[in-house]
């Protein structure tokens, strides 16, 4: 639930906490891979319906972070997990201190946009998101950035099941200047899309699971239920402080996990 | 490019019910796999395991090959190059990890 309203997937959480518990990590990238497909299925009707999701910039920026995770998700077997887990803390904590610090609005309400639609534009990386002070229209920039950085974020959900979502989200947010509901809805979208590109190639490793698949997906799809409806609710300023403060707890996580 | 410069929003943006309703059914068969998958007996659990899965799996290609589609009819035809590309990474993924 809190992977979907932060459009970070909950697998960020629960792939550290098995490792704690003792769980292999690369036993424990194929659940979380599944929790996160799970939780972006279990969110989309809602996400879609209210407009929030721009799909089109989601498959833009899927491209590079699927091929990423794909040539990760082969290589994982051959990484040592520790150094892997100190980068992920560093990524994590960046990015919550990024978002804690950085109160910029980059797209301020538009009354003259009040006839449009809460929906991506045809054709383009921009649309129109409903906001409390109105209707917010937008549009991606830096696009070329945002997708060197998306490759990172695949390579990260390749490499560790954690879907990569925390990623996203700040980036789209940061540097490609998406209001971050749309980020977050949006990288729901996209983290699916990942998870399930991953589990493909961790099932033909051999890595899955089906019935560890089963329990974690189960948990992944109600918790996705509920967030996509709370997250339809909450106020920009509160998404991005919840993200960003779960990004700093899921670094000392990372951390501890060592 | 400012939010000035993106064109006039089609009429019929954001009205994708027949997805939105896919998608729907999607999850609720997924939830009830998963569970029986999770609790069910025998070989109903193997199967009912392995159809969530193909669900978790299937659903999101599925929507990708909807939008190229429509994207394709609705002649927005660099999205649906977009779309194309990403299917075909995941084909070669599937290739790859299977071969």
């Amino acid at each position: 639930m809190a992977g979907t309203i932060g459009g970070f997937g909950g697998a960020v959480l629960l792939v550290p906490v098995l490792v704690t518990l003792g769980v292999d990590p690369l036993d424990a990238a194929p659940i979380g891979v599944v929790t996160v497909a799970s939780g972006a299925l279990s969110a989309a009707p809602n996400q879609l319906r209210s407009g929030l999701v721009h799909q089109r910039l989601g498959i833009v920026v899927e491209i590079p972070a699927s091929a990423a995770a794909v040539v990760a998700a082969l290589v994982s077997v051959h990484v040592p997990g520790t150094g892997l887990r100190v980068a992920l803390a560093a990524v994590a904590l960046a990015a919550g201190v990024v978002g804690l610090s950085k109160a910029a609005l980059h797209n301020p309400p538009r009354p003259e946009f009040v006839a449009e639609p809460p929906a991506e534009w045809p054709g383009t990386l921009g649309g129109t998101y409903s906001g409390p002070g109105g209707p917010v229209p937008y549009h991606a920039r830096r696009v070329p950035l945002g997708l060197v950085a998306m490759a990172g974020a695949g390579t990260v959900s390749g490499l560790t099941g954690t879907g990569g979502g925390f990623v996203k989200t700040p980036v789209m947010r940061e540097i490609m200047w998406i209001p971050v509901k749309v980020a977050a809805a949006t990288s729901t979208f996209s983290t699916g899309i990942t998870a399930a590109t991953t589990l493909v190639v961790f099932a033909g490793q051999g890595r899955v699971d089906l019935h560890q698949a089963a329990a974690a997906g189960f948990g992944g799809i109600l918790g996705g239920f509920v967030g996509a409806r709370v997250q339809d609710r909450l106020a920009p300023a509160t998404v991005r402080r919840v993200l960003s403060v779960a990004l700093i707890v899921i670094a000392a996580v990372l951390v501890v996990a060592r | 490019m400012s939010v000035h410069d993106g064109p006039a929003p089609h009429p019929l943006v954001g009205r994708q019910r027949l997805l939105v309703a896919a998608l729907q059914i999607a999850s609720w068969v997924g939830l009830a796999a998963a569970f029986v998958g999770l609790v069910g007996p025998g070989e109903v659990r193997d199967l009912a395991a392995g159809v969530f899965v193909g669900v978790v799996v299937g659903t999101p290609f599925g929507r990708l090959v909807w939008l190229m589609v429509r994207w394709i009819r609705r002649g927005d035809p660099r999205f649906a190059v977009a779309a194309g590309a990403l299917l075909t990474v995941v084909a070669l993924a599937a290739s790859t990890a299977w071969w």
